[in-house]
C-alpha cells in the first residue's frame, strides 16, 4: 500500500470523520422526529410555506428512507469498518505477552517494601505476573478488543437492517371467523377459528386473542391463539395480532314479496347497494357501547358489547337520504324494504411478516452488548513493581485502577 | 389501602430529600462538616420511603410501577437517589449530594403534578419485557442524573480555589462523571436493544422511527461521541463536563420533552 493511499484510508477511518458524520446523522434524524412524515408534497408546501421546498429538496419529509440519509449511514459503516480493520494489528500487538505500556511516573507511584505483600496482591488480582528484577503484571490484555466487538456488532447490525429491508415481506390479513387464508409459498392453510377480546372487571380491554387453525400440505395441522406481544410462528412466517374491526350483519327485507333480498356481513365504512331501488346501504360504523359525544357524533366507551348500536346512512340515486341510529333487529322502513343489522361480528387484522434479518439483528444485539461491556469493564491493566515502587497502568480508567490497588494494598497489610 | 401508604410515604420521602438536599448545601458551602451524616441518613430515610411507595404502587396496580409518566417519574427519580447512594457507599463523596438531590426532588415533583390513576396495562405493555426495558432505563437515566451533577461540580470547582473546591481533585469529579456514564451508556444500549426486542414481539419490527426511539438513539449517539472523544482524543476536564449536562438535557428531553410534544407510539406512558 502506497503512502497516499494509506493516508486517505487513514482519513476517511478517523475518529473525526466519525464525529461529523454521527452528528450530520444525529440532525438529520432530530430533524425527522420534527418535521411529520409522508405526508405528501403540498402539505410541506402548505404548512410550511417558504421552508416547504427545502423540505422536500433534502427528502426531510421521509426523512429516515431518503437517500442523504442512506448515504450518510453507508459512509458512516464504512469509515466503522475501515477504523476497525485498521486497528486490528495495533490491538493483537497490544495482547502480546511482552507488551507494556510505558508506566507514568507522576504522582502514580505507590511505595511498597515489602515484595512479598506485592506478589500477594498480583496473585489476588489474577495478574499474569513475568520478570525476575522487576515484577510486570497484566490482566484483560485481550479486553483492548472491546471497541473492536462493539464495531463489529454495529456492522452486522446494519447489515441485518439492509437485509431487512431489501428481503422482508410484510403483508396484512383480515379474517372473520371461519375464514381462510392459503399461503401458496409456504403451503399450509390458516382458518380463523375464533377471535375475542377479554376485559377486566372495570370493563377495560386486555386483551386481543385470535384463535388460528393451520392445515398443512403435509397433513400437519396444528391450533394456536396468538394476541398482542405473543407472535405466531410458523414456516419462516411470524403472524401479528395487529388490529380488529367489526362487521354488522345486513338483512334486506322486500316487504312486498316477504323475501329476504340480501343477507350478509358488512364491515364498517362499507356499503351494500340494492339495485332495483338505486338504494345505498352504508354502515358508518358500530357502536358496541354508545355514547353521544361531542358534536352530537356517535362514540364507543368500550369495546364490550354493553350498548350496542349501528350508524347507518341511505343514499338513493347518489344522494343522501337519511341517517340512523339502530339497535341489533330495529328496522329501517325504506319504501318497501325492511333494513335491519340483526348482530355485529368482529374481524381480526393479522400482520403476516418474513424477515430473514431477525437472527442476524440479535446476533448484532448480543455482541454490541458483549463488546461495550470489555470495553467498559474488562479494559487491559498493567502493574510494574521495582525498587520498592509499584506503578500501575490503565488508559481507560487509572485513577479508579490505582485507587482499587491502594486499597488492596492496604487490605491485604492489615492482614499480614 | 395502598394508594393511601403510597401519597404518605410519597409525602415523606419528598420531605426527607429536601432535609438532604438542604444539608447537603450546607455541607458544600462549607458553613457545617458535620451535617454530612444526617445528610446521608435523611437521604437513605427518604430512600425507604420511596421504596415502600413503589411498593404500594406495585401491589396497588399488580403491575410494577413503570407505564405511565406519573410512574417513570416515581421511578427515575429513585433511580436517580440510588445511583447516588451507590456512589456514595463506594467513595463517600457526601457533596455530590448537594447537586444530585435537587434533581431527584424536581423529578418527584414533576411525578407529584402527574395523574396518579392507576389505568390497566394496555396490551402492548402486558409483557414481561416491560419491566426489563423501563428497569434499565431507570438505572440508565439515574446514572446520566448523576453524571450531570458530577460534571457540575467539575465546572463549578474549575473556577475556584483549592481551599473552596467542593471535591478536592477535580480529576477525581472527571473520572467519577466519565464511570457514571459509561454505565449509564451501557444500561442505555440494554434499554434501546430490549425496546427492539420488544417491538419486534409486539409489532414485527425492531425500529419503527418512533420519536422515543429516535430520541433514545440521539441520546446514545451524544454519550458514544463523549466516549470516543475522551478515550481516542484525551477530551477531558471542561469538555467532557459539558458533554454530560448536553447529555442530560437529551435525557430529560427523551423523558418528558417527547412525551409532551411529539406524537408517538409511546403516548401511552403521558
Amino acid at each position: 500500500m502506497n503512502k497516499k493511499t494509506k493516508k486517505v484510508l487513514n482519513f476517511i477511518a478517523s475518529l473525526k470523520v466519525a464525529v461529523v458524520l454521527l452528528i450530520l446523522i444525529a440532525l438529520y434524524i432530530v430533524i425527522g422526529t420534527l418535521i411529520p412524515q409522508h405526508s405528501g408534497p403540498q402539505f410541506y408546501l402548505d404548512r410550511y410555506e417558504t421552508l416547504g421546498p427545502t423540505i422536500l429538496a433534502l427528502s426531510l419529509d421521509k426523512a429516515y428512507s431518503s437517500l442523504i440519509f442512506i448515504i450518510l449511514v453507508i459512509l458512516f459503516t464504512i469509515n466503522l469498518t475501515l477504523c476497525t480493520v485498521l486497528s486490528l494489528k495495533s490491538q493483537f500487538k497490544q495482547m502480546s505477552d511482552d507488551y507494556y505500556p510505558p508506566f507514568n511516573e507522576k504522582g502514580e507511584v505507590i511505595e511498597e517494601k515489602d515484595e512479598k505483600i506485592v506478589r500477594a496482591l498480583f496473585k489476588k488480582r489474577h495478574f499474569k505476573v513475568s520478570g525476575d528484577k522487576e515484577l510486570k503484571g497484566a490482566k484483560f490484555r485481550w479486553g483492548v478488543l472491546g471497541a473492536t466487538i462493539t464495531h463489529i456488532g454495529l456492522i452486522i447490525l446494519f447489515l441485518g437492517g439492509t437485509i431487512g429491508n431489501l428481503k422482508s415481506d410484510e403483508r396484512n390479513v383480515t379474517l372473520l371467523p371461519t375464514n381462510q387464508h392459503y399461503f401458496e409459498e409456504e403451503g399450509f392453510l390458516l382458518t380463523l377459528e375464533e377471535f375475542y377480546m377479554t376485559f377486566d372487571d372495570d370493563g377495560e380491554l386486555k386483551q386481543y386473542i385470535s384463535r388460528v387453525n393451520i392445515k398443512d400440505d403435509d397433513g400437519t395441522t396444528l391450533t394456536k391463539e396468538l394476541w398482542v406481544n405473543k407472535p405466531l410462528h410458523y414456516k419462516g412466517l411470524k403472524f401479528y395480532q395487529a388490529n380488529f374491526g367489526w362487521t354488522g350483519n345486513l338483512r334486506v327485507v322486500d316487504t312486498d314479496k316477504q323475501e329476504i333480498i340480501a343477507e350478509g356481513l358488512l364491515r364498517g365504512g362499507r356499503s351494500y347497494f340494492v339495485e332495483d331501488a338505486h338504494l345505498t346501504i352504508l354502515l358508518y360504523g358500530y357502536y358496541p357501547d354508545l355514547a353521544i359525544g361531542h358534536g352530537q357524533q356517535p362514540v364507543t366507551l368500550t369495546n364490550q358489547e354493553n350498548n350496542p348500536h349501528f350508524a347507518v346512512v341511505l343514499y338513493q340515486f347518489g344522494q343522501p337520504v337519511d341517517s340512523y341510529i339502530i339497535a341489533p333487529n330495529q328496522a329501517i322502513c325504506f319504501e318497501n324494504y325492511n333494513i335491519t343489522f340483526t348482530h355485529a361480528v368482529a374481524y381480526t387484522g393479522l400482520l403476516v411478516r418474513s424477515d430473514p434479518s431477525y437472527p442476524i439483528v440479535l446476533t448484532s444485539f448480543i455482541v454490541i452488548l458483549l463488546g461495550m461491556f470489555v470495553s467498559f469493564y474488562c479494559y487491559p491493566r498493567f502493574v510494574s513493581y521495582e525498587d520498592g515502587k509499584l506503578r500501575t497502568c490503565s488508559r481507560r480508567n487509572q485513577w479508579v485502577f490505582r485507587q482499587s490497588i491502594v486499597s488492596d494494598l492496604n487490605r491485604l497489610k492489615k492482614k499480614d | 389501602m395502598y394508594q393511601n401508604i403510597e401519597n404518605i410515604t410519597f409525602t415523606i420521602a419528598f420531605f426527607f430529600y429536601i432535609v438532604a438536599a438542604i444539608s447537603y448545601l450546607v455541607l458544600v458551602t462549607k458553613l457545617s462538616g458535620k451535617v454530612e451524616k444526617g445528610a446521608t441518613w435523611a437521604t437513605i430515610a427518604g430512600f425507604a420511603f420511596h421504596t415502600v411507595a413503589m411498593i404500594a404502587r406495585t401491589i396497588g396496580s399488580q403491575r410494577v410501577p413503570f407505564s405511565n409518566q406519573y410512574e417513570f417519574a416515581l421511578s427515575f427519580a429513585w433511580g436517580i437517589i440510588l445511583s447516588f447512594l451507590v456512589l456514595y457507599m463506594i467513595y463517600r463523596f457526601g457533596a455530590i449530594g448537594a447537586f444530585v438531590m435537587p434533581l431527584g426532588i424536581l423529578v418527584m415533583g414533576y411525578a407529584a403534578m402527574q395523574n396518579k390513576t392507576v389505568r390497566p396495562l394496555m396490551p402492548a405493555l402486558q409483557s414481561l419485557w416491560l419491566t426489563f426495558h423501563v428497569g434499565t432505563a431507570i438505572l440508565s437515566y439515574g446514572a446520566f442524573a448523576l453524571s450531570a451533577a458530577i460534571a457540575t461540580i467539575y465546572l463549578v470547582d474549575s473556577k475556584r480555589t483549592s481551599e473552596r473546591k467542593i471535591l478536592e481533585d477535580p480529576v477525581v469529579s472527571d473520572i467519577l462523571a466519565y464511570r457514571v456514564t459509561v454505565f449509564g451508556l451501557l444500561m442505555l444500549t440494554i434499554v434501546i436493544i430490549s425496546g427492539a426486542i420488544w417491538a419486534q414481539k409486539a409489532w414485527s419490527r425492531y425500529w419503527a422511527w418512533d420519536p422515543k426511539e429516535t430520541w433514545s438513539l440521539i441520546t446514545w449517539i451524544i454519550y458514544a461521541i463523549y466516549i470516543h472523544l475522551r478515550l481516542r482524543k484525551n477530551w477531558k476536564g471542561k469538555m467532557a463536563a459539558w458533554f454530560s449536562i448536553v447529555g442530560f438535557v437529551s435525557v430529560l428531553f427523551t423523558f418528558v420533552g417527547v412525551n409532551v410534544l411529539l406524537p408517538s407510539i409511546h403516548s401511552y406512558v403521558s
